[in-house]
């Protein structure tokens, strides 16, 4: 029967001479399993005499703790080495290229509309939606135009024949929402905006195009005034261009507001028109039974492509409805 | 309009810069666009509003300075004597010059007004240098002493006059009448216009000779020889200036005026100055007496305006004197009345037809920088976006989570092969909507589809190198029906090229049918529905017959289309890779869509998996395997997945081998591996019986 003793010699070299810890495993399964050299020396027990027996087992079991021992300390050390190593041989090239996420963006109209929209329904208007295909009839007549007026000249329009247009402006809405309160459909007091797609007969340079958007807002309720109209567009443009921005009026004419004005902010030391403004014409109110005497109201509008072009300094209207890709991917989620 | 300081100084003078004038002037509602330095002087160049014909001369802005600049501008005695005359005309008499000419009107509705005088023995030569100089400066070109005269004075006073040369003219007769039928006249331009009936001519006992308030005719102009004048000055209906300016295309400064409203009085304001200019320049005198055809004159309107309504409207104060100066400034003579004044509207100011109007002129010459900032007051309405607005917002957050490029095109575009279909939404029959006015063939269609726009979108980057777009649009498209137009709000999906940019660790893919469908899935399953997609019966031919499919809902409602693009249109299109596209109605999603979340309790129970194979001919729709294994794995099967499909060796030739992962659990127990074996069995057998499909166990 081989010593303990020898055994133990023989586990200690092999521990040592281990170089990893799958190598440590195979040592550890030789020497501690049931199958290894200590548990053959202690399944040979029932040959000692019976007196002997106790103090076999003791230092076999003894012999079988100190090598655990060991070899844990053992594999603790490989363990680290092996980590280590791992670790070295994982360095990556922090420099290569991630794996690329398609660049998809909102359009930068979109954003703007979102600012507008977000601007104006924190004001307490109310969006709708109305047609850009539009009766003759909602876009000039019910705005108060004289019938073939040069006031229509500026707004040259793309006819579909039947008294159908592309609408020209946005304020087209008014009529459509009148008639609503008309009928019964709304209640004064009110505050209606719309954002949407206007069609001039013009030709496209980098400041004009036939096809265009607008934002319109307007209010009617008891005993509302220019300064009610200054107010509100000072806090619309100070929460799209900034909490310094001034407003300021000056006379301009549509013939749906009187007063009317167009109102330009404070811009980079100067005054930078960016719409058009006014009391709604009591003409208008009148027409659709409503008592101008009691009410009044506040309109404005102004164009959408401007907001970007003087955020984001773009130049070319064009732009915007090309859908250059270069173009569109420069916008940062807002 | 352009103004000549040196020419406004005959009327105003004043001690402000010229650009502080500019400055006033612009902040009262006249923009000076420009100041210009010409050789003939410095010159405003205004753009007046088309509500304010009364600006359109030197007289009417020396008006508008006076009203602004009050006590700190001094009006010359030229400037109260014609402001004299045009409030309160002299009385005129035929006198001598009807022994020279007749006039007689016979359409006074639309020339309320006319008045001739005869100018006898001139000698047609330059007029005065510093005329000549004036007219240069206003942007005119000098003629000779006659026709300066005329122009001098309408560019002065604003009404256009016209000199004919008297001998010309059948009979020494002026008749003013609509045109006949197949009458003509050459204009001075040498244009020759075939006339319509309802168009206002000025005419001699026989013919036109001058298209009226717009421009004379050749045969009777005043040409080097003439010695007799007939001075024209009139009063035309505004309507009928531009609806026959607008069919003549013929635009001149004369009918620019009309078309804006001249005061009726200037008629004979004008006559008496221009004949007193040519007095002087030429030492010629008129025959005594006007011939004046004014049968209805027009009244002068009485206006009142509240101070305290002025007040509330404007929001700013206002004491009574200082809006009683503006008023009398604007020589609208003002009368304190009740509650504020009472006006008389002088001719000339046609557009102040109401109280607001007059509470705008206060507020404009006060100056509109009083106005105060001040919040809404009253009831808060509750702000809110449109239906379609919110839920196209909710589109493009689940669109770019689907990592699509929003897009926003032109609605205007030229005819093309997308023209024959909308969305398929409808089974209707419905045909483009073309302009009737177009700015060219390339702008002559509303859209019909977006998918027109998007293939457009494709060509315009594919022309610059960009060939991988993954791109949506949500806009508007146009039809017309049987009865009436229609607009829908679309939704337009466009993949093409490959699936992601080329990278060292991943080949890209190119898109195929089934990248866009994983779209359409994705974006159906985020709105809470249930896709299902249909065979195209009819034939579409925007799409590749064998690669289409109807999008439905699980009620089989059509919602959209989806399919590669026809590959004869691709060949047109000038694609070299393949194009998938796929449109909706916004307003089907809309309706369809699932608004509301309910809430279900997350399993408690263990699942048990399965993955089972089958050998099956590939002419069997997938979807129909699929369909037979949710039936008959029931309640219990909570999810499948095609996750492999085979085609090759050890397959048989058309047949195909596809594997599905499938998830068993039931709400209520553990499920036993007996009888979720129990259940494959039966889906085996389901999909052997139905399909004909052969398990591979």
């Amino acid at each position: 029967m081989e010593s303990i003793q020898s055994i133990l010699e023989q586990a200690r070299e092999a521990i040592a001479q281990s170089s990893s810890t799958s190598e440590l495993q195979s040592v550890a399964s030789r020497y501690l399993g049931k199958k290894g050299a200590l548990g053959q020396l202690l399944r040979q027990i029932g040959s000692l005499p019976p007196e002997q027996r106790p103090q076999f087992g003791q230092q076999v079991n003894e012999a079988l703790s100190q090598l655990a021992r060991q070899i844990a300390e053992r594999y603790e050390q490989l363990a680290q080495q092996e980590l280590k190593a791992q670790i070295r041989a994982e360095l990556l090239d922090i420099t290569l290229p991630g794996v690329p996420v398609r660049p998809a963006r909102l359009h930068p109209l979109t954003i703007t509309a979102r600012q507008v929209k977000q601007a104006l329904i924190g004001l307490g208007f109310e969006f709708v939606e109305g047609p850009e295909l539009e009766r003759f009839e909602y876009n000039f007549g019910a705005l108060n135009y004289p019938e073939d007026h040069p006031a229509m000249d500026a707004q040259n329009s793309f006819h579909v024949g039947n008294g159908w247009l592309l609408r020209t402006q946005t304020t087209a809405i008014q009529g459509r929402i009148f008639e609503e309160v008309q009928r019964g459909e709304r209640s004064l007091p009110l505050r209606i905006a719309i954002i949407g797609r206007c069609f001039r007969y013009e030709n496209v340079d980098a400041t004009h195009s036939h096809t265009f958007h607008q934002v319109d807002a307007f209010m009617v309720d008891e005993g509302v005034s220019m300064a009610h109209l200054k107010g509100t567009l000072t806090q619309f443009a100070r929460l799209m261009f900034g909490p310094e921005v001034r407003v300021r009026f000056r006379p301009d004419f549509f013939p749906f507001v009187e007063p009317g004005v167009d109102f330009a902010i404070s811009w980079k030391g100067g005054w930078l028109e960016l719409g058009g403004a006014g009391l709604i014409h009591p003409n208008i109110l009148e027409h659709y039974g409503i008592d101008s005497e009691r009410y009044s109201g506040f309109a404005f509008g102004l164009g959408i492509e401007r907001i970007p072009m003087l955020q984001y300094g773009v130049d070319d209207l064009r732009l915007f409805l090309e859908n250059d890709l270069r173009f569109l991917t420069q916008f940062p989620v807002l | 309009m352009r103004v000549p300081i040196e020419w406004l100084w005959d009327f105003v003078q004043f001690d402000l810069s010229i650009s502080d004038l500019a400055e006033r002037l612009t902040m009262a509602g006249l923009e000076v666009e420009e100041i210009l330095e010409t050789p003939h002087g410095t010159v405003l160049s205004l753009y007046i509003t088309p509500n304010r014909g009364d600006c359109l001369s030197i007289f009417g802005i020396a008006r508008e300075v006076y009203a602004l600049l009050g006590e700190s501008c001094q009006p010359t005695p030229l400037f109260w004597r014609l402001s004299e005359w045009i409030l309160n005309p002299p009385p005129v008499e035929p006198g001598e010059t009807a022994q020279y000419a007749r006039v007689e009107v016979l359409d006074p509705d639309l020339c309320p007004r006319y008045g001739a005088r005869v100018i006898r023995g001139v000698v047609i030569a330059p007029s005065p240098a510093s005329v000549q100089n004036r007219l240069l400066a206003a942007g005119m070109r000098p003629i000779s002493n006659i026709v300066d005269a005329t122009n001098y004075v309408m560019l002065e006073l604003g009404q256009p006059l016209h000199a004919f040369d008297l001998d010309t003219l059948s009979q020494q007769t002026i008749r003013v009448r609509r045109a006949r039928a197949g009458e003509c006249i050459t204009t001075l331009d040498e244009r020759t216009h075939r006339l319509q009936p309802d168009m206002l001519m000025i005419c001699d006992a026989e013919r036109p000779v001058a298209v009226a308030g717009i421009m004379g005719g050749a045969e009777t102009e005043v040409t080097e020889k003439t010695q007799n004048i007939l001075m024209e000055s009139a009063h035309f209906h505004p309507r009928s200036i531009r609806r026959t300016s607008r069919t003549l295309d013929l635009s001149t400064e004369s009918s620019y005026r009309f078309e804006r409203f001249v005061d009726p009085n200037l008629v004979v304001v004008a006559q008496l100055r221009v004949c007193e200019l040519i007095e002087e320049w030429t030492g010629v005198a008129p025959v005594l007496g006007m011939l004046d055809v004014y049968p209805q004159p027009l009244p002068m309107r009485m206006l009142g305006v509240r101070l305290r309504r002025a007040e509330q409207m404007l929001g700013f104060p206002i004491a009574p004197q200082e809006a009683q100066r503006v008023l009398e400034r604007l020589q609208l003579q003002p009368k304190l009345a009740e509650e504020g004044f009472e006006v008389r509207v002088p001719l000339f100011r046609p557009d102040l037809a109401r109280e607001i109007d007059l509470i705008e002129e206060l507020g404009r010459i006060l100056g509109y920088e009083r106005i105060p900032e001040s919040p809404p007051t009253g009831t808060t309405t509750q702000g809110k976006d449109s239906p379609e607005g919110a839920f196209a917002e909710r589109l493009r957050t689940i669109l770019l989570g689907a990592g699509l490029q929003e897009v926003v095109s032109h609605t205007l575009e030229p005819e093309n092969p997308f023209q024959t279909a909308g969305s398929g939404v409808s089974e209707q029959m419905y045909q483009p909507v073309a302009l009737y006015n177009p700015m060219s063939e390339e702008l002559s269609f509303l859209r019909f589809s977006l998918l027109s726009s998007l293939i457009r979108t494709a060509d315009y980057n594919r022309r610059r190198g960009i060939r991988d777009l993954h791109l949506f649009e949500i806009g508007r498209v146009f039809a017309l029906g049987e009865q009436s137009y229609y607009e829908w709000l679309h939704l337009g999906l466009l993949m093409t090229g490959q699936t992601h940019e080329p990278h060292w660790s991943e080949k890209p893919k190119p898109v195929d049918f089934y990248h866009l469908k994983g779209v359409v899935e994705y974006l159906m399953r985020a709105l809470g529905m249930a896709p299902r997609f249909v065979p195209m019966n009819g034939h579409d031919p925007r799409f590749h017959p064998g690669r289409c499919a109807y999008v439905h809902d699980k009620d089989d409602q059509r919602l959209g289309v989806l399919g590669e693009l026809h590959p004869s249109l691709a060949q047109t299109y000038e694609f070299r890779q393949r194009v998938y596209l796929a449109e909706f109605s916004l307003n089907a999603l809309l309706h369809r869509a699932v608004h509301t979340v309910v809430y279900r309790a997350l399993p408690i129970f263990p699942p048990v998996l399965r993955d089972i194979a089958v050998i099956v001919p590939q002419a069997v729709p997938v979807g129909q395997l699929l369909d037979t294994l949710k039936e008959v794995g029931g309640d219990w099967l909570e999810s499948i997945q095609l996750f492999d499909r085979y085609v090759g060796e050890h397959i048989p030739e058309g047949w195909h081998s596809l594997a599905f992962s499938l998830v068993f659990r039931s709400r209520e127990r553990t499920l036993t591996d007996e009888e979720v074996n129990e259940r494959v069995d039966q889906m085996f057998h389901a999909l052997e019986t139905r399909h004909g499909a052969l398990a591979r166990r």
